[in-house]
């Protein structure tokens, strides 16, 4: 039986700060399975934990109470099966673009290297550039340099931590295509953490939906509709309205838009 | 019961100098090593005592003092309207900015022979010394402060019609105070350095820097560990109490570190 | 790259540079010429001139020259490499931090030409108590900036270290040093500004060769324009190894135009 890698559960997961003496509950009770080769992202407003629960999968933070599990195994600290995407860059500026992206890479050999870093500069469109510094390119640049990065590792699963957050809305909405792209051609999992509605909808197979205080899963959204998705499609605007309506959004007095 | 954070972090480090100490009572006692060249610290403080309790260490001290304070006016005072004069006026910058930069380049000390041989063994090569030693930092500090005065300030000024004194009153140097101040405790550090070389190479009768020299003169190393701790006390007072004077004359503090 | 050429040697602002130094040449060669001052007290530029020069020629100057260089360069090894190995493992290690950080913050209170006597007594006056003397002035700097650096690296590239698996000697040399470059270079900078410093205050406390000594024996033979001239050559050597030491760190931190990057 072949089983596809890259499979991600969180199993009854709860996690508290201690803040003045005070327990401070950040997830509580948080059930979800990512199957493999989907694109899921967890929606949420800033302070639901999402971000927490992604440095968990992450393997960044290790004290908590359930299970996160990858392909059936606990997740004990941050390996190279898992890729991630931060909301800065976080290139390191004093090495290439060519550097950067191969910062994963360092015990293959230099052939090795220079091949995969090749291949994943072009596969997000920046070949040629492995000899600029990270303070020479634009915001969408660096961040594609960071994906390379993550990629470059063949990762089965790539976090992506609010990856657009910091685009303009124009960028962003590229990236969101190059991103789709890059996923169809990996074909491995991907969870991305955003709280942009549009985002998640244009991208996402399955949508988590968080609340805060503690951070519980409100609901979650399959969208079975084919790519590439259209953002002016009525599909479309009635999954964002149900999204909207989670959040208490939601245009409940139709009528007050008229006053 | 548990130990607070703070006694943890004092007995933290209080166990090397503690450990030092011990080592060195126990070494000096042993007499493998004889007492001129290393006392215990049971007859430094017992020479600290005998120095502090006659009279004439006092005048020892408040010679230096004088010696350092006269030169460090004199160098703040003129080094702040040197720094002001070319941090507000290009062209003053350009005129004398390369000769000030290639003269600093000459360490301070190596003006003593020259000096020594023009105003002879007196007080005027030491106050020299002293007042170019506070002389560099605080015009390189006023004037540095000055051109890093945000345009947009000049901007808010030339709306409300500030021009002339008034804008270098109520705009330029509070803007600049910050690495203003710097300079001024900067310099004091560096007066107070200067002062050594002062009264090591240039003879006097009074000083801390001469009792330093007799305890060598006489091989009796105690007298030489007390002046190093008189010399090193006294420059740690000074710094903190022009510190904390440039601490309470920045208000904006707060608001200036958050933009 | 022509703009910035011309801006760079904009011949006027180079020109108004030199007013002042014209002025107080000037002013030199008057005094002289007006007999103002003794020729025990003011040689004319001319003889400075060619007392450098003859210095220069009778072999003098340079083999001085390098035996001053020689201690700063052995005392910043010294203090320098104490400095930054001291100042690298308070920086990653609160525990060496509370042992260690109080210790140095009060023995950097005392000027370091207060030690000098008590090295003096310690070692006589040779050649290794100049070098220590250098070292202790190459130590500060050197301990200081590397501890900004190391302890100010970022949260975010220790996370990218540990995500990416780097550990020990490979941590170390490809992040956190990396990362406190810029810091630790101008703990370079000033460390080695200060050994110069304090070359000539050791060698003003007695020795039989250097720069230093040209000058104390100018002094000495009441030959002003050996006094001067040894200034000259501090002063150049001085200049010349900041401007080196400058155009290096230009290099090592070339494409680091904004360090914290573009998006952010």
């Amino acid at each position: 039986m072949s089983v596809a890698k890259g499979t991600l559960e969180i199993r009854n997961l709860s996690k508290s700060y201690v803040v003045d003496n005070n327990p401070l509950q950040i997830l509580k009770n948080i059930n979800i399975t990512f199957p493999a080769g989907a694109f899921v992202s967890i929606l949420g407003s800033s302070g639901c934990g999402k971000t927490t629960l992604l440095r968990i999968m992450l393997g960044l933070e290790t004290s908590y109470e359930g299970d996160a599990l990858i392909d059936g195994e606990k997740i004990e600290g941050p390996g190279s099966n898992r890729g991630i995407v931060f909301q800065d860059h976080r290139l390191l500026p004093w090495l290439t673009v060519g550097e950067n992206v191969a910062f994963g890479l360092d015990k293959l050999n230099r052939k090795t290297k220079k091949l995969l870093v090749d291949e994943h500069l072009k596969l997000v469109g920046l070949s040629g550039f492995e000899g600029a510094y990270p303070a020479q390119l634009s915001g969408g640049m660096a961040q594609r340099v960071a994906i390379a990065r993550a990629l470059a590792n063949k990762p089965e699963i790539l976090l992506l931590d609010e990856p657009l957050g910091a685009l303009d809305a124009l960028t962003r909405m590229y990236m969101q295509k190059e991103l789709e792209r890059l996923w169809e051609f990996e074909k491995i999992t991907m969870i991305m953490v955003t709280h942009d509605v549009d985002e998640a909808i244009y991208l996402s197979d399955k949508i988590i939906i968080m609340s805060s205080r503690p951070g519980i899963i409100n609901k979650i959204i399959n969208i079975p509709s084919s790519r590439p998705r259209d953002r002016a499609s009525s599909e479309f605007m009635q999954i964002k309205a149900e999204i909207l309506n989670e959040f208490h959004l939601g245009s409940e007095y139709p009528f007050a838009y008229a006053i | 019961m548990t130990i607070s954070n703070k006694t943890k972090a004092f007995l933290g480090s209080s166990i090397v100098p503690l450990l030092l100490v011990i080592v060195w009572q126990y070494v000096a006692s042993s007499g493998y090593v004889a007492s001129f060249i290393l006392p215990s610290p049971n007859q430094i403080i017992k020479t600290f005592v005998t120095n502090f309790v006659e009279k004439e260490y006092a005048l020892h001290i408040a010679a230096s003092l004088k010696r350092v304070l006269i030169g460090f006016l004199i160098g703040t005072v003129s080094g702040f309207s040197f720094g002001l004069l070319m941090g507000l006026s290009r062209t003053a910058e350009k005129i004398f900015g390369p000769f000030f930069n290639v003269i600093r380049q000459v360490p301070i000390i190596g003006f003593i022979p020259l000096i020594i041989m023009w105003f002879g063994v007196t007080e005027l090569p030491r106050i020299i010394i002293i007042t170019v030693a506070a002389f560099y930092p605080v015009t390189l500090n006023t004037f540095a402060g000055i051109r890093n005065v945000p345009k947009e300030y000049f901007e808010l000024s030339s709306v409300y019609g500030y021009k002339g004194l008034k804008l270098i009153r109520r705009i330029v140097i509070p803007a600049a105070l910050p690495s203003i101040t710097t300079g001024i405790t900067l310099a004091l550090g560096m007066s107070w350095a200067m002062l050594m070389a002062a009264e090591l190479f240039i003879q006097t009768y009074f000083g801390i820097g001469t009792r330093i020299q007799l305890g060598r003169d006489k091989f009796n190393m105690a007298l030489v560990i007390v002046g190093i701790i008189t010399v090193g006390a006294l420059g740690f007072f000074m710094t903190t109490i022009v510190e904390q004077l440039a601490k309470a004359l920045d208000r904006g503090k707060i608001i200036r570190k958050e933009t | 790259m022509s703009l910035k050429f011309l801006q760079r040697f904009n011949v006027k602002d180079r020109l108004l540079g030199l007013i002042v130094p014209l002025f107080v040449l000037a002013l030199w060669q008057g005094a002289v010429s007006q007999h103002l001052f003794s020729e025990l007290l003011l040689v004319p530029p001319l003889t400075l001139w060619n007392t450098i020069i003859e210095l220069f020629r009778s072999g003098d100057l340079i083999s001085n020259i390098q035996v001053s260089l020689n201690r700063v360069f052995l005392g910043f090894l010294l203090g320098g490499s104490a400095g930054f190995i001291l100042g690298v493992g308070m920086g990653l290690s609160p525990v060496i931090n509370r042992a260690l950080g109080p210790l140095v913050k009060v023995l950097q209170q005392v000027p370091e030409l207060a030690w000098m006597p008590m090295i003096i007594l310690l070692f006589g006056i040779d050649e290794f108590a100049r070098i220590f003397f250098i070292a202790i002035g190459a130590f500060y700097p050197m301990i200081f900036n590397t501890y900004q650096g190391v302890s100010g690296v970022p949260e975010k590239y220790h996370e990218l270290a540990r995500v990416f698996d780097y550990k020990s000697i490979r941590y170390l040399s490809k992040v956190i040093i990396p990362s406190a470059l810029p810091s630790i270079i101008t703990g370079i900078r000033l460390s080695i500004g200060l050994s110069w410093m304090f070359l000539v205050g050791a060698e003003l406390f007695g020795t039989e060769s250097g720069v230093g000594f040209l000058m104390i024996m100018g002094r000495q033979m009441f030959q002003i324009d050996v006094v001067m001239a040894g200034l000259v050559v501090i002063g150049t050597l001085g200049l010349i190894i900041n401007t080196l030491l400058k155009k290096f760190e230009q290099f090592v931190l070339r494409g680091r135009v904004s360090f914290d990057g573009g998006a952010a």
